[in-house]
């Protein structure tokens, strides 16, 4: 395989995954906050944007972060390269230039996506709230990621499509959990029953709310949710989860067996995941949970950063 | 012929003939017999059925993104080519002469690129001036004297044809065998087509067209100058802005070889490689997108970044095959035009089976005279250039522009070449603003594919359809469309 191609396939799944990821924090708070009382109106869209990696640049075009106008950023913004729309029209561009490699339903469904999102009225979107168009983003997303399971073969362009979307899918939970745990250790006066809410709305953000309710009952106890979406073997959005997709693509690439690794993206990728494997929560915190998702988050961008010298760099003569 | 008693106006409804040949009407109401059950379908289908009939296909292009770019508004709007749904239909002893004509020329061109590149005897016998051929903008100095994976430099070529609107009988209006483009959209036409109006297909037994992908992949794979059946082919793009890119992925994705741009290939000591995940593999056979002058900045233009520094070196070193070959411009020069049937009879000893349109050389004297005189009637194009650019259609300027391009015509002759207007063929075709059907202008476009020793022509080819009303100009920039294509598998 190209290595061009491998680039764009794994460009593709990230952004596609970014559209999603944002899509889903933006849905869930936005209808939170609304019920949210007026008194923590204000203070509380700031966090959306730390989420979301955007808040320097939201500064620098609006005056003030709220319903309508971190919902356009986030959303609609041709000059926010991370919108969701923006993100889909990456994903679309890169899908273009390697369209012989994809099957004819996923381009077909990539293509869709990026027509549909487009015929969206940002104004009339605006006054209406986010859910229509986030739905439509998030089922975009699926479609894509079920399309892509059904219609190409699980070879190596599969697995650079795996890798993309769990480094990004790491990355974001890495960041909504630190955000949310952050918000809350500078505001000890939020703790308590109101926060219930706020809690809640995390794990709905990454489709765990159910989940968690089957495992912990009632009880919506940060530290538990933070042990669900670092820790979880099991959860599609969990970072070990994710990392463990991560490396199963990595060695089906370059056919290593377990204990080993061929390659720095291999290795750092097992160092974090033995991390997420054997630490517990409590210790986590006892450590901090802040500069341990840091930590994490430094790593999945030095991942990123090995993948490309591995498999996508080369010299400008043989 | 028109239903009787119908309550709603047909699709036919004050269908003119307008004095051309009509290729479904013999006499205004009266259908050629093989359109017949295509026209009773037709006309007994409620036009508003048609009309949505004609929005899915329009989505189904829309959705798989066979979309050319517009640059106009600085965006880059993205625009559908107009499909029209009403196929043109070809009779099989009809399509069998034309097939065999486009075969006759082929191997002629062939005969000339090999001989023009290598003996020059054409010239040594004064069958074409020597200085008209070194004059051609694309005639390569470089190409003399290289020998080409087994004598074949015109692998895939397609050859214009228009129908006398008088007459009807098929003429050659020019050769395309650089990189003709535009086979995609005969394939997915099909496809749309057979979607969206199946039940036109019924009557008829159509010849297929699909298997255009896996004779071309055969052809380019027997190229490998490696032996031991390693072939390792791939298709050369300039990449997504090209307005062709969706042909050079749908060709890449439907033989299975790799898409690949200038940037992903190297050459080191000779041999062409690709770069992938796993290092550099070796590439056999190149069926290149890539004009001539960008293929590599060390030989052509310098500034190219769409080629490969050090691809002619390999080229010349046998190590890798073109398709392609480099230098064909020569045969499909609009003055080198002339002298195919000439070629026809020298290389193959046959009178050439398909017309072509009397053609004034500017470069002649005589000829010259003839068309600065008679300018407002003739059709002057520019000899190297193609897609109709550089183009004067004397009946259809006004003073001013033939005053400006007799200018042009005096200051370079040998660029221009002249040929009476020969009004082409209609075909009904739906027109979106007067909601009917009328009659359009076509022309076809036939797709050829030569291994050395057969042609194989894709039955049918691309119908391009100028969708304005008294338009002729088939350009997809020009208001023009495409349609179906139809050859019948026997006589109706």
């Amino acid at each position: 395989m190209l290595s061009r191609i491998a680039d764009s396939l794994f460009w593709l799944s990230r952004y596609m995954e970014r559209a999603e990821d944002t899509a889903r924090i933006l849905d869930v708070n936005y209808h939170m906050l609304l019920e949210e009382s007026d008194r923590f109106y204000r203070l509380r869209w700031d966090p959306l944007l730390v989420m979301a990696g955007e808040e320097a640049r939201f500064r620098t075009l609006y005056d003030e972060a709220n319903a309508h106008t971190v919902f356009e950023f986030l959303a609609f913004r041709q000059d926010n390269p991370n919108s969701i729309l923006q993100c889909i029209a990456k994903a679309r561009e890169n899908a273009r230039t390697i369209r012989d490699r994809l099957s004819r339903e996923m381009w077909e469904d990539i293509n869709g996506l990026y027509h549909a999102v487009n015929e969206f009225d940002t104004r009339r979107e605006l006054a209406a709230g986010p859910h229509r168009f986030c739905d439509l983003v998030k089922f975009g997303a699926h479609r894509f990621h079920g399309v892509t399971d059904a219609t190409v073969p699980h070879d190596e362009g599969w697995q650079f499509l795996r890798i993309g979307c769990h480094l990004e899918r790491a990355e974001m939970t890495a960041r909504l959990v630190d955000v949310q745990y952050q918000y809350l250790f500078e505001n000890p006066q939020l703790a308590g029953q109101a926060d219930n809410h706020q809690w809640m709305a995390v794990l709905k953000s990454v489709g765990a709310y159910e989940a968690y309710r089957r495992k912990y009952y009632a009880q919506i106890e940060p530290q538990h949710v933070a042990d669900m979406l670092i820790l979880h073997p099991l959860h599609p959005r969990s970072i070990r989860f994710s990392i463990t997709e991560v490396q199963s693509g990595l060695r089906a690439l370059s056919n290593t067996l377990p204990g080993s690794y061929s390659n720095e993206a291999e290795r750092q990728t097992g160092k974090v995941l033995e991390a997420l494997r054997y630490d517990r929560i409590e210790e986590i915190f006892q450590r901090g949970l802040h500069a341990y998702l840091s930590d994490l988050l430094g790593s999945s961008l030095c991942i990123g950063e090995q993948i490309a010298r591995t498999y996508f760099y080369y010299k400008a003569s043989a | 012929m028109p239903a009787s008693g119908q309550k709603t106006p047909s699709l036919f409804a004050n269908y003119d003939l307008g004095g051309f040949f009509d290729e479904m009407f013999e006499a205004p109401g009266v259908p050629r017999p093989h359109y017949a059950k295509l026209f009773q379908t037709l006309a007994s289908l409620d036009p508003k059925q048609f009309v949505e009939r004609r929005k899915i296909a329009d989505l189904s292009f829309l959705l798989q993104g066979i979309t050319f770019t517009v640059y106009s508004d600085g965006a880059g709007a993205e625009r559908l080519f107009p499909f029209d749904l009403i196929p043109r239909i070809i009779p099989h002893v009809e399509w069998q002469r034309v097939e065999r004509g486009l075969a006759q020329r082929v191997v002629a061109l062939n005969h000339f690129l090999q001989d023009i590149y290598g003996a020059q005897r054409i010239l040594a016998d004064k069958r074409i001036p020597r200085s008209l051929v070194y004059s051609c903008k694309h005639f390569y100095r470089e190409m003399v004297g290289l020998s080409v994976p087994r004598g074949i430099y015109s692998h895939i070529s397609g050859i214009d044809l228009i129908r006398d609107s008088k007459s009807g009988e098929y003429l050659v209006l020019e050769d395309n065998v650089r990189t003709p483009s535009g086979v995609s959209y005969v394939l997915e036409n099909r496809l749309i087509m057979t979607r969206t109006l199946p039940e036109a297909f019924e009557a008829y037994g159509v010849l297929p067209v699909n298997h255009y992908p896996t004779e071309l992949c055969r052809i380019l794979r027997s190229l490998s100058p490696r032996g031991g059946g390693q072939a390792e082919a791939v298709l050369l793009t300039p990449g997504i802005y090209n307005s062709a890119y969706f042909e050079h992925s749908f060709l890449a994705q439907q033989m299975g070889i790799e898409l690949v741009e200038g940037r992903d290939l190297i050459v080191d000591d000779t041999v062409v490689y690709m770069k992938t995940i796993h290092g550099l593999r070796r590439v056999d056979v190149i069926y290149r997108r890539v004009d001539d002058d960008f293929l590599d900045a060390l030989v052509f233009r310098s500034d190219s970044l769409m080629g490969v520094p050090g691809l002619m070196g390999a080229y010349r070193a046998g190590n890798v095959a073109l398709a392609n070959a480099v230098g064909n411009g020569v045969a499909d020069d609009k003055a080198v035009y002339a002298y195919v049937p000439d070629f026809i009879r020298y290389y193959l000893g046959e009178e050439p089976i398909l017309g072509s349109v009397p053609t004034y050389l500017c470069s002649r004297g005589s000829d010259l005279s003839y068309v600065l005189d008679h300018l407002p009637e003739l059709v002057v194009k520019a000899v190297g250039e193609s897609g109709g650019y550089g183009m004067l259609i004397g009946p259809a300027s006004d003073k001013a522009t033939i005053a400006q391009f007799r200018e042009r015509v005096l200051a370079d002759p040998r660029n221009y070449i002249a040929q009476p207007l020969i009004g082409l063929s209609r075909v009904p075709s739906y027109d979106s603003t007067l909601e009917r059907v009328g009659g359009r202008h076509v022309d076809l476009r036939p797709y050829c594919l030569y291994d050395g020793e057969n042609v194989t022509v894709v039955p049918g080819g691309l119908t391009r359809v100028a969708l304005r009303e008294g338009s002729v100009v088939v350009n997809s920039s020009q208001g023009g469309g495409s349609k179906d294509t139809w050859v019948l598998r026997e006589e109706v």
